[in-house]
């Protein structure tokens, strides 16, 4: 999957924010501790007339989650 | 004016159930939009969960119309537990499906706060097929588990219940709705799959959990976890049911999705 790839002051700046009283970002960190945004075409239409419509500006890169937490119990 | 302002007309008010109307008006306070059918369907599931003692024993519904956040965050059974999603998410009149890498959907409500260990529920409806080894909804921490994963490949639904240990009950797809409960029982609990109702002894485990349970993900103690890409139609949490309220359960929102012509 491609997202797009932030720097770690960067993850600091938007992490956790709200772009409306319903949404928030969330960011993730790949196999190697590199921190991706994902956003869609929704998201960007709702990111419109933020302060964090630059996210989609960023360099995209291919992202390989971690291995899955563990097994359900 | 005001009232056809917001898609409403006199006598459709008089015909709604209160809280449906209440849920309405929360959705348009937000800045969301529902259809006719969509205020028609929810009405009256309303007035299904009203008729078969469903409506008490529910904390939180997510009904998952609008095709919005500002709609699907709402709570249809009051105004706590309002969600929030973060980006990723996509929404649509069929449901809302979140990207199964980094999105979720935080409800607020933590178990602890609102629920006891021996008495609760939590499920979801699915509109994606299939297995999957990731989490349709829930909630971890202290040894404790409150959670669904709908159709573990092999293995089939993990629908935990402040659970300690593991059992799972046999299940090749992740859609139609889905659902665990207790009703004042430390040894046992049901997995109801489609309108199948299964008995699972299994011990509650280390008591409620204080994490928010989350749509899309696990919330383990604050960490997420096991990002699904799972099309949710409803979401609830509640206190736990008899075997005659499951069934009638499942009739009600079997109903409501049939309603809104995206039912499995």
């Amino acid at each position: 999957m491609i997202g797009y790839i932030l720097t770690t002051e960067q993850y600091d700046q938007v992490q956790g924010q709200f772009i409306n009283p319903y949404q928030f970002i969330n960011c993730v960190q790949d196999i190697n501790d590199v921190w991706f945004f994902f956003g869609n075409d929704q998201d960007k239409e709702a990111f419109k007339d933020t302060e964090f419509m630059w996210l989609f500006d960023l360099p995209q890169g291919e992202y390989i989650p971690k291995p899955s937490s563990r097994f359900p119990i | 004016m005001i009232l056809a302002s917001h898609g409403l007309i006199a006598s459709q008010i008089a015909s709604f159930d209160a809280d449906a109307l209440a849920f309405f008006a929360r959705v348009t306070a937000a800045g969301g939009t529902l259809s006719a059918t969509e205020k028609a369907a929810t009405n009256q599931l309303v007035l299904d969960l009203k008729a078969n003692s469903l409506w008490t024993p529910m904390k939180a519904i997510y009904p998952m119309v609008g095709a919005s956040a500002a709609a699907c965050a709402q709570n249809l059974k009051s105004s706590s537990f309002t969600g929030t999603f973060t980006s990723g998410w996509t929404f649509a009149s069929t449901g809302v499906t979140p990207n199964g890498v980094s999105a979720y959907m935080d409800t607020g409500f933590a178990p602890s706060s609102n629920l006891t260990s021996n008495n609760a529920s939590i499920g979801y409806y699915g509109g994606t097929s299939g297995t999957s080894t990731r989490c349709a909804l829930g909630a971890a921490g202290g040894g404790s588990y409150f959670e669904i994963y709908p159709a573990y490949p092999a293995l089939g639904l993990f629908g935990d219940i402040f659970d300690g240990s593991t059992s799972n009950t046999t299940n090749l797809s992740a859609d139609g709705f889905i659902f665990a409960y207790r009703n004042s029982s430390s040894t046992q609990k049901k997995h109801s799959i489609r309108n199948t109702i299964t008995t699972k002894t299994e011990s509650t485990g280390a008591g409620t959990i204080s994490s928010n349970v989350v749509l899309g993900a696990r919330n383990n103690n604050g960490v997420l976890q096991d990002y699904s890409n799972l099309q949710h139609r409803f979401d609830f949490i509640g206190d736990g049911l008899t075997d005659t309220q499951a069934s009638n359960f499942y009739t009600a929102v079997q109903a409501f999705q049939v309603s809104l012509s995206r039912s499995v």
